[in-house]
């Protein structure tokens, strides 16, 4: 793929884990990033930044992330976003749709990028740490993360819908000056009110939970606590001392199909 | 009058009018730079005094400098503008006119001797090569071939024979002299005097600590009307990015320097091998004003581990980047700690160079160092560097009773700072609040209200920051009443003090050794004295910025400890390294600052090092190995008044 994907960003109204307050998701800022690695620099205008909702004051903090452009579809406070971002991505067409797996501090499930891409008839990869133009014109290679480090390549045919893994390349540091020159493009999104949920839902920041030591924590003596701390961290796995050569392949083999590294 | 007799004024009158042509051509270029407001009457009246007494102060640390600079300098312009005056018939006519002009000469001739064993035959490593290697010849040359044509007319014509050789040597080392006006080592003479005048900072001539940065209008930043791709509108642009965008008696300031290297000797990025040598910094700054201009004459130190740079620029070139003229490697060393503008005999401004180029960097292109991306975007979001909760800024006085101020308001507000995080400042302020109960003085803190004060965001460049947390900080005081803010961290009472002034917020801010000092002084903690030698080790931000070096020291020899000064201490005190947002941008260097400082506090012999900052105190106390004890001055002072007899007694009665 030689020429510049046209790419969209969608961001998400995010808020910050300790302070509350309104900041951009870190992972969306990521996916800038990484649609910056595959236009390469001096081609920033392609990519364009997509928000529907009614908007918060730190949306814009995503221009002084390396967004040229933004584009806000405005709706009501409990209006579905959904339709709006279909339409709009209906009339945009781009090649690249970007998301963060999931948003931070709303009502952010993750399944809104899964939900879009059924709308559009567009393949979803999920979890891309790398970017990178495929073998073919009209395709793109993309670096997925797995658990527990794992990473796979695979190549998909454009337009498709990524979702961006926090484990991505940091985003480019905030400049305020492209923040107060960004432009943000303001349009009304589709009305679409959502069925009110059946309990009153309490928001708050989040607070780290202080962590459970294991069963035996209650009662039970300073060194049976260690033990038990000590053994959750501990991977599990078998301890082969000396093993035959074949044996600890084998051993080797099992343990990662076990972890969906091998297929076979 | 004889005819080399006249041929001197004349000679003399010639170099002027060349020179008024090379110091012309040097303000052609000065006028690329931003316009600047200068009180000139004021500026030029005051002349003699910040030159005679100002600078005569710091280069009078180097006695050696002082006589030399007043020969050399004294004598050539008293020598030059006497003879100027010999083309009045009756002063030419007259030996005794002739025989002080001869003396101004000497005198002159003398400086130039010196100057020359100053470099000659071994060259001190702070003093640069190149043509100032060439300068004594030319002063010695023009000096003495000027003295011996006066003397001999002051004899009525009885050496003819020397005194025409004696004009043709004048000549070549007057035209040598002033052909140096315009890049060379005599650039300094005239750009001095005019930056003496127009300095953009001229309180610092009327006693005042002026240390604080001028704040930036971001507004400058939004374009009006529609906006234009690859179009760049003046006077728009964040920070400098080029030698135009600095104010013009900032360029002239940069021409003001004569290398002679105090800065670099006093720099602790320069000793700890960092790229940074201030010198070398001030000398690109100036260099690259010329159109097509490369950095291939400087002839001083280099940067230590330079990086590479392409060492090209102009007025409209960029200053910053590897393919102009400074790597940001050598920004981001700096420390802020202002040793090389307290060292500088021509009161250059290096810090707000630094500071007005990272602005930009960060500003316009984002270029922060990497670790400092997300303590900057915690602070956006946060207002705090590190992303935790404003209200466990608290939480190092659980056990501790910690009034928050409440709508009575408290003669003392507490500000607690970025220290309070840090479980070993939390020690200091332990013992501070303490103190503060037994002395019985009635203060409160904000508890959660208080954000942080913005020291690291405008120290790396990210004004836009600072600005929002100055303007959230003041509005949050305003709406309490207290009378004095009190401070353990010297980097919150200078921005509280002396950088919240130009956003409105005037505060009477105290650092907790000023005020431990008073009540002690006053009698309200007694002591039991604390036999122990110590050193104290002046942090930037207090004794440097904001000239208070003697309370601690009151403090400390009211303890009965034995104090023992470090090699730097004062004003002319060394950076802990932890200054200027430093730790963050974190720049490779042979050897850490620390080590080096601590290296000095334990050459005293000194066991306990004493402290007054959260900064230093996390710095110093990070350095391994066998060395001093660091304690800050508020835990010693703890100990002193636990161990007095009255708190022993009060203690049993309770």
């Amino acid at each position: 793929m030689s020429e510049v994907p046209h790419i969209v960003v969608l961001l998400s109204a995010g808020r910050h884990p300790v302070s509350g307050r309104h900041c951009p998701v870190p992972v969306e800022l990521q996916a800038i990033g990484l649609g910056h690695m595959l236009c390469g620099t001096g081609a920033a205008d392609a990519i364009t930044g997509l928000h529907a909702g009614p908007g918060t004051p730190a949306l814009a903090d995503a221009l002084g992330h390396g967004l040229a452009r933004l584009v806000h579809l405005e709706t009501g406070g409990e209006d579905d976003p959904l339709p709006s971002l279909i339409a709009a991505l209906r009339e945009e067409a781009p090649a690249l749709i970007l998301a963060g797996r999931a948003g931070q501090g709303g009502e952010d499930t993750g399944t809104l990028p899964y939900a879009l891409a059924r709308a559009l008839s567009l393949p979803i990869v999920a979890d891309a740490v790398a970017l990178k133009s495929g073998p073919l014109p009209g395709t793109l290679q993309v670096e997925q993360a797995l658990p527990r480090g794992a990473r796979r390549r695979l190549v998909v045919r454009l337009p498709a819908v990524i979702t961006v893994h926090p484990a991505a390349p940091a985003p480019r540091p905030f400049a305020f000056a492209a923040r107060t020159r960004g432009e943000v493009e303001q349009r009304p999104g589709v009305p679409s009110p959502r069925n009110a949920p059946a309990q009153a839902i309490e928001e708050r920041p989040y607070r780290p939970r202080p962590r459970l030591i294991a069963k035996s924590a209650a009662g039970a003596s300073a060194a049976e606590r260690l033990k038990a701390a000590t053994e959750a961290a501990s991977g599990g796995g078998r301890l082969l001392v000396d093993p035959a050569p074949e044996e600890a392949a084998r051993e080797i083999l099992a343990h990662l199909r076990g972890l969906g590294v091998l297929r076979r | 009058m004889s005819a080399p007799g006249l041929g001197l004024p004349l000679l003399v009158l010639a170099l002027t009018v060349l020179a008024g042509v090379m110091v012309s051509r040097r303000i052609a270029l000065w006028r690329v730079g931003r316009p600047a407001r200068v009180d000139w009457t004021r500026g030029l009246l005051a002349l003699p005094k910040r030159y005679l007494v100002d600078v005569h102060h710091v280069v009078g640390r180097d006695p050696y400098a002082a006589r030399m600079h007043a020969l050399a300098a004294g004598g050539l312009l008293a020598g030059s503008g006497l003879a100027l005056l010999a083309l009045v018939p009756v002063l030419g006519a007259s030996r005794l006119f002739w025989l002080l002009i001869a003396l101004a000469f000497g005198m002159a001739l003398a400086g130039g001797f010196m100057v020359g064993r100053r470099r000659l035959p071994v060259r001190p490593a702070r003093l640069s090569g190149g043509r100032f290697q060439r300068l004594p010849f030319l002063l010695a040359a023009y000096a003495a071939g000027a003295l011996l044509v006066a003397l001999d007319a002051a004899l009525g014509g009885h050496l003819t024979a020397l005194s025409w050789p004696g004009l043709v040597l004048a000549a070549a080392g007057g035209l040598g002299l002033v052909l140096q006006l315009d890049t060379g080592p005599m650039r300094h003479a005239f750009a001095g005097a005019l930056h003496l005048v127009a300095h953009p900072r001229p309180a610092r001539f009327e006693g005042v600590r002026e240390t604080a940065l001028a704040p930036l209008d971001l507004d400058a930043a939004r374009l009006p009307g529609v906006r234009l791709p690859g179009v760049r509108l003046p006077g728009v642009r964040l920070g400098i990015a080029e030698p135009a965008d600095f104010a013009w008696n900032r360029l002239v300031g940069f021409d003001a320097c004569i290398q002679c290297g105090r800065c670099e000797v006093a720099c602790p990025a320069f000793a700890a091998g960092q790229p940074l040598n201030p010198k070398r910094l001030i000398q690109d700054l100036a260099s690259a004003l010329q159109p097509g201009a490369t950095n291939a004459t400087y002839a001083g130190s280099p940067y230590p581990h330079a990086r590479e740079v392409a060492g090209i620029g102009g007025p409209d070139l960029p200053l910053v980047g590897t393919g102009a003229m400074i790597h940001p490697d050598t920004l981001w060393s700096c420390t802020t700690c202002r040793a090389c503008v307290e060292e500088c005999p021509m009161m250059i401004e290096h810090v707000d160079a630094i500071v007005g180029m990272r602005r930009f960097q960060t500003l316009e292109l984002g270029a922060v160092p990497e670790k400092a991306a997300a303590p900057l975007s915690e602070l956006r979001y946060a207002d705090e560097p590190q992303g935790r909760a404003l209200s466990a800024r608290t939480d190092f006085a659980a056990g501790l009773e910690l009034p928050r101020i409440g709508p009575r308001g408290a003669e003392i507000l507490l500000w607690l700072g970025e220290g309070a995080y840090d479980l070993r400042h939390g020690r200091t302020l332990r013992a501070l609040v303490a103190l503060l109960h037994r002395a019985g003085v009635d203060f409160a803190v904000l508890g959660d209200e208080e954000r942080d004060c913005g020291d690291l965001a405008r120290r790396l460049g990210d004004e836009a920051t600072f600005q929002r947390l100055a303007r959230a900080n003041i509005s949050t005081l305003a709406r309490h009443s207290f009378r004095r803010i009190l401070t353990a961290d010297p980097h919150a009472l200078h921005v509280l003090r002396n950088e919240y002034r130009a956003f409105g917020g005037v505060f009477e801010v105290i650092h907790h050794t000023a005020l431990l000092d008073e009540l002690v002084a006053a009698g309200r903690l007694p002591l039991a004295p604390l036999a122990r030698a110590v050193t104290y080790h002046d942090p930037c931000y207090l004794g440097r910025y904001n000239g208070e070096i003697d309370a601690p020291r009151r403090l400390i020899d009211r303890l009965g400890l034995a104090r023992v000064e470090m090699e730097r201490a004062g004003r002319r005190s060394m950076c802990c390294g932890g200054g200027g947002g430093a730790p963050l941008s974190d720049i490779e260097g042979e050897r850490r600052i620390p080590d080096i400082r601590m290296a000095q506090a334990a050459a005293t012999g000194a066991g306990t090092l004493a402290v007054a900052c959260p900064q230093c105190t996390a710095m110093l106390e990070g350095v391994t190995g066998a060395r001093p004890e660091v304690r800050d001055i508020a835990e010693l002072v703890l100990e002193a008044v636990e161990a007095a007899p009255s708190a022993r007694h009060a203690e049993l009665a309770s």
